[in-house]
């Protein structure tokens, strides 16, 4: 049967479409010309003057700091959840599922802003624990989700053959499931890291002073035409990353 | 109590539905035996019992004279061969036989020899290194068996072994399950819903229903002498007429009116009172067609009908003969018929017959 | 599962998740519904007492054009939305396992990158000074002081930019799921490749489609960044004045029955969905 070539070139279009505006931003990174509308010649000078913006490495530091211990975190909490979604069908089963879901689907002013309402109230000075506390929230549904996916692909018989060949049940959880869960894990955690790294809305309504995240920090360059081009090297270099960790993922999901 | 594993009065429930119910059996030492019988039978419930994966409500099962309901599954000398093998697919060949060794906590050095003793049994030593997934169907099932077998359990489980794999693996595997049972001598017990492949592997079969065992015998005797029409028609197929015992006649043998079909003469195989309602039946492969009235001398049971479908199986042929309002199976071998060479065609008028000893009389209860 | 020892492992792995989404998400979310009845204090916190004064502000007729806004945008963006993942998810899923993978990085990498970053580009793009500007008015598509940016065009453009993997993720993986010899089947009865597509691949995918309606238009409703930096300043949503509540007039209450207000915006369709969904599903079970 002869197939229709029309949804093959739209997704062509789309794809292309995603991919221009970033395409952009790359060019313009190593274009000499300040406002990129015409190309005015290669430089590094951007990427020299982002190397000098000592404020912005400050940022990345803050940004890693708060990616890395909420990942860590979320990855712990979102396990267990996947292994209580997974193993008990209970009405306690089903709240617990709704609240797992409800952050995937709540707008992010919605959860910015109601953190800040808690925290303004109970009289926490909001800084680099609350960012954390608010990272951990929204990365705990995915982590959780992925986890899950990867429970439900997972052959419960394994963990009978490992007690009927002598392990307790929690040799057979250390010996079993664990490693055979790991991938899932990390991907999940990846996947938190790479959100955290994100997230401006809900960072910009529970940051304190002092804790100047990158997705803060470009929004206030942004401001100021002067740093335009800066940004553009910037983001070249977060697009990269994001496409090495993207592919570091894609690799150990595969590898399952 | 004889067995050398003895399921005791054992029953299990899961809610309203009792899945297994107050069943007894005995199994000898070294003995290949199967439940056999349809899905939701209870039979795996059975064994996830006698593996530990579930506890029975009551009643004891018992391994060389120990009790041993009450054990989790890693402190049974019972080991399983499970369904889809349940290979461990982070660890290689090697690593998922020696997995039962490293759990008892082995040297290291008995460890190494068993396992490798065991890779040669089933012939993967030179696969040791690979993971499961590159193995093929035949060769993980040979893993999962090593893999319990290296344990040398006293009684060794086997869910469905060769449900998942194709028609002539499957063939293959059976021969050399026979072999294998023969070489450990371990008490085999194979859980399974097919019927040829319970009576290839096992001395003796246990065939359930509804969570009872309907019968216990060697494969020929379930065959031959079925004891209810459930388990006459799980084991073979089976032609089944529904009449009256009418007159007894010496020898043991029973004249039974059925509807339609006049009086035939049947092997009363056991006591069967007058007037009592009871049900026969004839396997399709003893009976005979011919196109002529079978002499009348001999005491066969002859009725005359007409062919109404034939399929041809190659190695047989089936015919529904119509006789009344009874359809009958026939299943003849192409010399077996006796009409002078040529086989009847659709319509055509046939004499049905069958010799009264090769009909039986089937459990009673169940003529309803 | 039934005996106490089983409903108390139960309660401790659920625990830890439970008590967090409980402290961080369930009473944040209440709070802000109790804020909306309280009085503002002038330090930008809440002030003491109870009133359905700030309620008031609601029906200030000034929000009426925004909150139309933020309906009409959210849902145009929904049905562009899904009107491209459509036809992409059903690209996706219908060829081999490697070009697949490929094609579904090339959707997620945009979408991992960063959402300031991609709304940024998107300035550039369309600055008067960027390339597309350049571009247009070179082909005389457009006249020389034409401003692509600030203004509602832009703000829509953008919006459909980044929701459109929302739209794309939940479609294929319903598609995914699809078995495409139905439309082999469809072809076989006469159907042409549009009908089979509408008729058979479409009812197909329903529940990937709801899915992503959902994710769309709940996820534009509350866009404050793209108005804010797309476009002009009559073309504020709803999130926009919330943010402004907050930031500029630092008056919590008056956010909060904003805030409360959006919440009830974003779980009506959702609770519709789920109703319907839990209905649809008895249905097809007798």
């Amino acid at each position: 049967m002869r197939r229709s070539w029309f949804p093959a070139l739209l997704t062509a279009v789309v794809i292309a479409f995603l991919f221009a505006p970033l395409v952009v931003l790359v060019t313009n990174s190593f274009n000499a010309s300040r406002f990129g509308g015409e190309w005015e010649g290669f430089t590094w000078n951007w990427y020299e003057k982002l190397w000098a913006a000592d404020e912005v490495w400050e940022s990345v530091w803050v940004t890693l700091k708060i990616a890395l211990s909420a990942s860590l975190a979320s990855m712990a909490l979102g396990t267990l959840a996947a292994y209580a979604l997974h193993r008990f069908r209970s009405w306690l089963q089903s709240v617990h599922s709704v609240l797992i879901t409800l952050p995937l689907v709540m707008p992010d002013i919605l959860m910015g802003m109601s953190l800040l309402a808690l925290f303004i109230l109970s009289g926490i000075e909001t800084g680099l624990l609350t960012i954390w506390i608010a990272h951990v929230t929204f990365c705990l549904s995915f982590v959780t989700m992925v986890v899950l996916g990867r429970l439900q692909d997972f052959d419960f018989t394994l963990i009978d053959a490992a007690r009927d060949l002598g392990a307790t049940r929690k040799q057979a959880v250390i010996k079993v499931l664990l490693p055979l869960l790991l991938p899932g894990v990390l991907a999940g955690g990846l996947l938190a890291f790479t959100l955290s790294i994100d997230d401006y809305v809900i960072t910009f309504f529970v940051s304190g002073p002092g804790t100047t995240t990158l997705p803060l920090r470009v929004a206030s360059m942004m401001k100021t035409s002067r740093s335009l081009p800066v940004i553009n090297a910037l983001s070249t270099l977060l697009i990269a990353s994001t496409f090495l960790l993207a592919a570091l993922s894609f690799r150990l999901q595969r590898r399952a | 109590m004889g067995g050398f594993l003895v399921i005791d009065h054992v029953s299990k429930s899961f809610g309203s539905l009792r899945a297994v119910d107050d069943v007894c059996l005995e199994v000898g030492p070294g003995e290949a035996f199967s439940l056999l019988g349809p899905s939701g039978c209870g039979k795996t419930t059975l064994l996830r019992m006698i593996a530990g994966f579930e506890r029975p409500d009551s009643g004891r099962i018992l391994v060389a004279g120990q009790d041993i309901s009450h054990l989790p599954p890693e402190q049974r000398p019972v080991n399983t061969v499970f369904q889809n093998y349940a290979l461990f697919p982070h660890l290689s060949v090697w690593e998922n036989i020696a997995f039962g060794l490293r759990m008892s906590g082995r040297p290291r050095d008995e460890i190494r020899g068993g396992v490798d003793r065991m890779l040669e049994l089933v012939r993967l030593s030179e696969h040791a290194k690979k993971r499961p997934a590159q193995l093929s169907g035949g060769q993980k099932q040979r893993v999962a068996i090593a893999r319990a077998l290296v344990n040398r359990p006293q009684v060794l489980l086997l869910d469905e072994p060769l449900a998942a794999l194709d028609l002539k693996l499957r063939q293959h595997m059976l021969m050399e399950l026979n072999t294998l049972h023969e070489q450990v001598g371990t008490t085999f017990i194979y859980v399974t819903h097919d019927q040829g492949e319970a009576m290839s592997l096992s001395d003796r079969i246990a065939v359930m229903n509804a969570g009872k065992v309907e019968q216990v015998d060697g494969p020929e005797a379930l065959y031959e002498t079925p004891r209810s029409s459930f388990v006459a028609t799980f084991i073979g197929d089976a032609n089944f007429f529904t009449g009256t015992a009418v007159e007894h006649q010496h020898e043991g043998y029973v004249r039974v009116m059925v509807d339609g079909l006049g009086s035939p003469l049947v092997l009363s195989n056991g006591a069967v009172g007058s007037n009592q309602t009871l049900k026969l039946m004839v396997r399709p492969e003893k009976i005979s067609l011919t196109l002529n009235r079978p002499p009348s001398g001999e005491r066969v049971n002859a009725f005359p009908g007409t062919v109404e479908d034939i399929a041809y199986f190659g190695s047989h042929t089936r015919y529904r003969v119509r006789i009344g309002e009874h359809r009958v199976i026939a299943q003849l071998q192409r010399s077996r018929f006796s009409g002078g060479g040529i086989e009847p065609p659709r319509g055509a008028d046939v004499w049905m017959s069958f010799h009264p000893d090769e009909a039986r009389v089937v459990r009673l209860e169940d003529a309803a | 599962m039934t005996s106490p020892r089983g409903v108390s492992k139960q309660w401790l792995i659920t625990l830890p998740s439970l008590a967090w989404l409980g402290v961080f998400f369930v009473i944040p979310a209440v709070l802000i519904v109790v804020t909306a009845f309280r009085p503002p204090d002038l330090q930008g916190g809440v002030g003491s007492g109870w009133t359905t004064e700030t309620l008031q502000v609601l029906r200030d007729p000034a929000y009426l054009p925004i909150v139309w806004r933020t309906a009409w945008l959210s849902g145009l963006t929904t049905l562009v939305c899904l009107a491209l993942a459509l036809p992409v998810s059903f690209q996706i899923a219908r060829v081999g396992t490697r070009m697949r993978q490929f094609l579904l990085l090339l959707v997620v990498i945009p979408f991992l990158s960063n959402f300031l970053i991609r709304v940024f580009a998107w300035k550039s793009l369309l600055h008067p000074e960027g390339p597309l500007t350049k571009l247009l008015i070179a082909l005389h598509l457009v006249s020389e002081d034409a401003m692509l940016l600030n203004n509602l065009g832009a703000v829509l453009l953008v919006l459909i930019y980044t929701q459109l993997p929302f739209a794309i993720l939940p479609l294929y993986a319903a598609a995914e799921k699809f078995d495409f010899s139905l439309l082999d089947a469809a072809r076989d009865l006469g159907a042409g490749p549009w009908r089979s597509f509408s008729k058979v691949f479409v009812p197909g995918v329903r529940r990937g489609l709801i899915s992503a309606a959902v994710m769309v238009f709940v996820s534009s409703l509350g866009q404050y960044v793209i108005p804010q930096m797309i476009g002009g300043a009559s073309d504020e949503m709803l999130g926009s004045k919330i943010a402004q509540r907050v930031f500029s007039d630092r008056n919590l209450p008056h956010a909060s029955a904003l805030a409360a207000a959006l919440m009830l915006a974003v779980l009506v369709p959702m609770l519709i969905v789920t109703m319907w969904q839990r209905f649809g599903r008895k249905e097809a079970a007798s």
